[in-house]
């Protein structure tokens, strides 16, 4: 049974070690009709495309993480709509790992109470399983960053998805390095978009919530030996993952991780999906931080579904014309 | 009102230490610290009466920050660009105080500032109560308030003294109590008052709260609604539809509001925005990192919307108002989302407006106009 999600934020591994299938949402092709009754046009459409898949797709239930203000209400807007959802009140600001343990013992109840059961040995093997998708996620990437990949596994089950990343390393063909272009922001589930860059002549590099955010951990060193010690390893996994403007963080972790990721770019895109505040807060002083590195920057704002791919073409191509 | 808030300003030039803080964050200890709290949602509330929202947006969004960012924001960074406001500006933070209770929008907020002057942040994170208060919420916050604490000790060299924040607490609490007393004048029938002049009047219990200040004010307002009932003094001379106002007032456009309401004989008793600020009376005086802890987390704008709803429902029982006027506010989306859904929970009809609390290039009259005669007319 399928059991939706947002944000890279959620414990998958949790939902996954709990016999569910976590599948990650996300804006599709399909336009907008339903979840206009629901949320206002303001909203940003990965919100609004989202909440268009659990009206029309069929979800046993829907997990969220406390992120950005639009998805802390449309947990009450997907259960006003019928659905049945838990909010994980993951912490906006880093560091109590205590009190965010307490929370994952609440959530695994919640999955006893749906009518799954989360015990120790199926929650490492759990973490092993994600732990090797996404390592082999890192090689991927490091080889090819192939967004396509990287967005089927978060749909599919793990085992298939290790499955897949692994026929995908085996006939990778090294990217070219040169020119590079960080493409920074939220999400971005069309792979189209990305071969709009390649086909410009640009190498990728990101920082996104449908690619690198998705496997970049730093992983806790301790083994677990009991289910508590399985849940703080999921705590600390998460609170040291890429970091996301969602969440504050002591001495601006978010930006010094986006400056080292940019150093070597030549170009960075903030690739913003209309009306996302925590990502067009972040811009300004972001961008500044970065053209002070004498790198070229560019905005580019989307909303799904992309009507216009030519738009965007055109204004990658100026990038990479600049950079010549 | 407006002798003390220009008080209230001046003072916060001429204090040794002061720190910017949300609307939502516990004053009180800053109070009791001596730390003067200076408000750029009250600021942004300001330039938005004033109808400079735009003027000063500009800065914000020549600089980079777009038009979708909530405008007391816009306007806040926007003054800060241009080293002035209709106040000649905010006087440079020592630190900043920022609580998410009311929205994550602050935290973001804070951050920026925090870059720009160049000072430290404490951000107080509440988690977001969408049905029930766990026993682990409350002690995240109150471990939080302790590390406040410190933090606002170890940069300002001063000492929070038990006695004192005792003191703060009680007249926030006496003030929040005359306040409570002041709104609720507007259950008599006619209302002596409407929710414009409630907006008007919210100031000092949001940037003077736990001061005698503010205890003076409402103290003297109160004798003076109670003056105007005595005499039948009404808000609206025909007072004959009564309603409720949902989210954040639209600030440049208070005056052309009221006048609509007027003239059509109804009257916006009350309203859920300044109603927000009641909840704060329910402090208590012992055990107080505690009670400031449940308070603080179970704020109007950081509860699911089931409560929420419970919440206007008993607004609208407790005011007997006929129907609600919901402000869908671009600029408040914690506030605005979920209004759809609610409004089928309630009561009484309800309407919905679409514009933005500060920004009036997005405000669009005949569309306000048309929706809210056809409601009226329904009513």
């Amino acid at each position: 049974m399928k059991v939706g999600y947002l944000c890279t934020f959620t414990p998958k591994e949790i939902i996954y070690s709990a016999g569910f299938q976590p599948f990650r949402v996300f804006a599709t092709e399909r336009p907008i009709e339903l979840a206009s009754a629901y949320i206002q046009s303001y909203s940003c459409s990965q919100a609004r495309g989202a909440l268009e898949c659990a009206l029309k797709d069929d979800f046993y239930a829907f997990v969220f993480t406390r992120c950005c203000d639009t998805l802390m209400r449309l947990t009450d807007i997907f259960e006003f709509a019928g659905k049945r959802v838990y909010n994980i009140e993951f912490p906006t600001k880093i560091g109590n790992v205590e009190y965010y343990l307490r929370e994952l013992k609440d959530f695994v109840e919640v999955l006893r109470d749906w009518g799954g059961e989360v015990s120790f040995e199926s929650l490492v093997e759990s973490l092993k399983l994600y732990r090797e998708l996404e390592e082999g996620l890192k090689q991927l990437f490091s080889v090819f960053p192939d967004y396509e990949t990287a967005i089927k596994v978060q749909q599919i089950d793990v085992k298939d998805a290790i499955k897949l990343v692994d026929e995908k390393l085996k006939s990778a063909k090294k990217e070219k390095e040169s020119p590079k272009v960080l493409i920074t922001g939220s999400v971005c589930p069309y792979p189209k978009i990305y071969d709009l860059f390649r086909e410009a002549g640009f190498s990728i590099k990101d920082d996104l919530c449908t690619g690198s955010r998705f496997f970049e951990y730093i992983y806790p060193t301790f083994e677990p030996e009991d289910l508590e010690g399985a849940l703080r390893f999921i705590a600390e996994k998460y609170f040291y993952k890429s970091p996301c403007p969602t969440k504050h963080y002591e001495s601006d972790r978010r930006f010094e991780y986006v400056i080292k990721l940019a150093e070597d770019c030549d170009a960075v895109v903030f690739l913003l999906v209309k009306f996302c505040e925590p990502h067009f807060f972040d811009y300004p002083q972001l961008k500044s931080e970065l053209e002070k590195m004498g790198k070229k920057v560019a905005l580019i704002e989307l909303e799904f579904p992309v009507v216009s791919t030519e738009q965007i073409r055109t204004r990658i191509e100026a990038l990479r014309e600049v950079i010549l | 009102m407006r002798e003390l808030m220009a008080s209230y300003y001046m003072q916060g030039h001429q204090a040794e230490c002061n720190a910017w803080i949300t609307s939502g964050a516990p004053v009180e200890l800053l109070y009791a610290m001596d730390i003067y709290p200076i408000y750029p949602e009250n600021h942004g509330a300001l330039i938005g009466a004033t109808k400079l929202g735009s003027y000063y947006s500009d800065f914000s969004e020549r600089n980079g920050f777009s038009r979708d960012l909530c405008s007391y924001a816009r306007c806040d960074i926007g003054c800060v660009f241009a080293g002035t406001s209709p106040i000649g500006g905010l006087p440079k933070p020592t630190f900043l105080f920022a609580c998410n209770n009311i929205c994550n929008t602050v935290v973001k907020w804070y951050e920026v500032l925090s870059r720009i002057f160049k000072v430290p942040l404490f951000i107080l994170d509440t988690p977001f109560i969408r049905k029930e208060l766990k026993e682990s919420h409350l002690r995240y916050v109150e471990e939080q308030l302790y590390d406040f604490i410190k933090f606002a000790e170890r940069i300002t060299g001063r000492e929070l003294e038990d006695q004192k924040l005792k003191e703060v607490i009680a007249r926030s609490v006496e003030g929040v109590g005359l306040y409570a007393h002041c709104l609720q004048s507007a259950r008599n029938k006619p209302s002596p008052m409407n929710c414009f002049d409630a907006f008007v009047n919210m100031a000092p219990i949001v940037c003077l709260r736990g001061t005698d200040h503010a205890i003076q004010f409402y103290v003297g307002l109160k004798k003076e609604l109670d003056d105007r009932i005595k005499q039948g003094i009404s808000a609206v001379d025909n007072e004959e539809i009564r309603l409720l106002w949902d989210n954040i007032p639209v600030w440049y456009r208070l005056r052309w509001l009221g006048e609509f309401f007027e003239n059509r004989n109804a009257c916006l008793v009350a309203d859920t925005y300044t109603n927000a600020w009641t909840g704060f009376g329910e402090l208590k005086g012992n055990d107080i990192l505690s009670s400031m802890a449940e308070v603080y987390t179970l704020s109007y704008l950081n509860i699911g919307m089931d409560r929420t709803a419970e919440i206007i429902n008993h607004l609208i029982e407790l005011y007997d108002v006929d129907g609600v006027v919901m402000h869908s506010n671009r600029s408040c989306k914690p506030y605005s989302f979920g209004q759809y859904e609610i409004q089928k929970k309630l009561s009484v009809p309800s309407v919905i407006i679409e514009a933005d609390m500060v920004d009036e290039r997005v405000f669009s009259e005949a569309q306000v106009v048309t929706r809210l005669e056809a409601f009226l007319e329904m009513l």
